[in-house]
């Protein structure tokens, strides 16, 4: 589903955001990329997304080779894979039923379609009774609970979060968890940037760890700390 | 793909009434620029006038011997009404010609009483399309028979062509150079507003819109500002030629009255009024989004 091979990219001179870095992940799998601020996790995302190309190496995403695609197939491109951040990236004029809505209209959806699809997606966050809202009348948890059903509404092939619980109180990165487990439940493959120590070492998933832009370990049951546990 | 028209109107009104002050700010300046265009342009339609009526003095002057014969005069005038470089004259008879040299010669009665009526010579006043062609058709009708001279004043016409063409030209660059800083500003007028929602912009790219989806709307918005700032720039150039029509007739500011305008002209210039704020501000719009769709 995903492949990353012999990937540099730097932003400034002899300064590798990543350098010689590879991984692959299956269709369906659940993974952590952990690292400190500045170890190359959103470089990677951004990468995944094809908002930055790679300086040299390949990345493959559902089948595509993104460092060679051109321009204008990069929205069709993203319309397979979902995407989720920190700050939510919801548009603060739009309802949160036209924020989830605006997924399906760019990609011309009917009318109908949108008007059927939006409150089910709504129901399955938890928040239908909140669709005429806007943004800043949410909760952080209830805003990251919209962009989760924006980014699902397409059912994407991939999830990629970068650091979805970082604004968030325990309670309600628990239940953002929740929701993201239960999309890779459906076989989303879900790909997770995060900084909170409790949700990995909780969820023994695979855990990618990056350190100055190589991944230090993969472990297919870890945890956020080093060298505590391998499977 | 399909761009619904109901998701281009219903984002199109939606953003310039949510962005209204920045939209505000646009059409002012469209406005202000293009009244200022407009009023140049105007100004040159109105020296143009001035001058082709300064040019439609009479420019070459065909005199007949008093005793030339009516068949000779009738030639002459056959001949001017065939050429191709005359755009009109008028034929002075003895008994006007006399009335006119009285006029002239008011001051001086000696002189007057030493003419009579017979010793003047009738005249032909010729205007012609280009005054520089009046040493070309003058030599034409020197070797005339009946004609006594032939009389056009080679220095006067080439100062006034002269003098003409420099004003045009200074009052054409002069509409030029507002053109281009008009455009300019509006063009920063409208970046600044789109790099206001720049973030609006990246979360469309994220969700998989198109280039042209995301730019359809916005490039609609431009274009509705310019339209609006355009209509009320040709509204403000309507009051400037009416102000100056009033100016001439109530205060009899005969100098001024070579410049009027005609409605025709008053009419392409708010026609390229309009155009100009519809393209200046489509135009502008696609080209102030093109950089936040570079992701």
């Amino acid at each position: 589903m995903i492949k990353v091979d012999g990937v540099y990219k730097r932003y400034k001179e002899n300064q590798y955001a990543l350098a010689d870095c590879s991984l692959e992940i299956d269709r369906g799998e659940f993974v952590f990329v952990v690292g400190a601020s500045g170890s190359g996790k959103s470089t990677l995302l951004r990468l995944l997304l094809r908002e930055e190309r790679p300086d040299s190496g390949e990345v493959w995403v559902a089948g595509k080779e993104l460092s060679a695609m051109p321009g204008w197939k990069v929205p069709f491109f993203r319309r397979n894979i979902g995407s989720i951040f920190q700050d939510f990236r919801l548009l603060p004029n739009k309802t949160v039923f036209d924020n989830v809505g605006f997924a399906l209209e760019v990609i011309g959806k009917s009318k109908r379609h949108i008007t059927t699809q939006v409150p089910q997606m709504l129901e399955l966050v938890g928040l239908h009774d909140k669709q005429e809202r806007f943004p800043d009348e949410l909760s952080g948890g209830e805003q990251q609970r919209v962009a989760i059903a924006r980014a699902f509404i397409n059912k994407p092939l991939i999830l990629l979060a970068d650091e979805p619980t970082g604004n968030l109180d325990p309670e309600n990165s628990w239940s953002v968890m929740g929701l993201l487990e239960r999309i890779n439940r459906t076989g989303t493959t879900v790909l997770m940037a995060t900084h909170d120590v409790g949700i990995v070492d909780s969820m023994r998933r695979r855990v990618i760890e990056l350190e100055n832009g190589q991944i230090k370990r993969d472990q297919t049951r870890g945890v956020y700390g080093l060298g505590q546990s391998s499977t | 793909m399909a761009i619904s028209l109901e998701y281009v109107v219903k984002e199109t009104s939606g953003n310039l009434w949510r962005n209204r002050l920045m939209s505000l700010a646009a059409i002012l300046t469209i406005s202000v620029s293009l009244a200022l265009a407009g009023a140049s342009l105007l100004l040159k339609q109105g020296v143009s006038t001035a001058t082709s009526q300064w040019k439609g003095g009479v420019q070459l002057l065909i005199f007949m011997h008093p005793s030339a014969t009516s068949a000779q005069t009738s030639t002459v005038e056959h001949q001017l009404k065939s050429l191709p470089e005359i755009k009109s004259y008028y034929y002075m008879d003895q008994a006007k010609s006399y009335q006119e040299f009285k006029q002239l010669m008011a001051n001086s009665p000696d002189l007057l009483q030493s003419v009579t009526e017979s010793q003047i010579p009738p005249s032909f006043r010729v205007v012609l399309k280009n005054p520089s062609a009046a040493p070309s058709v003058g030599s034409l009708f020197q070797q005339q028979a009946g004609v006594k001279d032939v009389n056009y004043n080679r220095g006067a016409i080439n100062t006034m062509l002269h003098v003409t063409s420099i004003a045009q030209f200074v009052i054409v660059g002069l509409a030029a150079i507002l053109l281009i800083s008009a455009s300019v500003l509006i063009l920063n007028v409208i970046r600044v507003a789109i790099f206001s929602r720049r973030r609006e912009v990246a979360v469309m790219k994220l969700v998989g819109a198109t280039n042209w989806f995301i730019r359809i709307p916005f490039m609609l918005e431009g274009m509705v500002q310019g339209l609006i700032g355009a209509i009320v720039a040709a509204g403000a150039v309507v009051g400037i030629q009416a102000l100056f029509q009033y100016v001439i007739q109530h205060f009899h500011v005969t100098i001024l009255s070579n410049f009027l305008v005609s409605s025709h002209d008053v009419l392409m210039t708010e026609l390229f009024v309009v155009a100009m704020g519809i393209i200046v501000g489509t135009a502008g719009s696609a080209f102030a989004v093109r950089r936040y769709l570079e992701v």
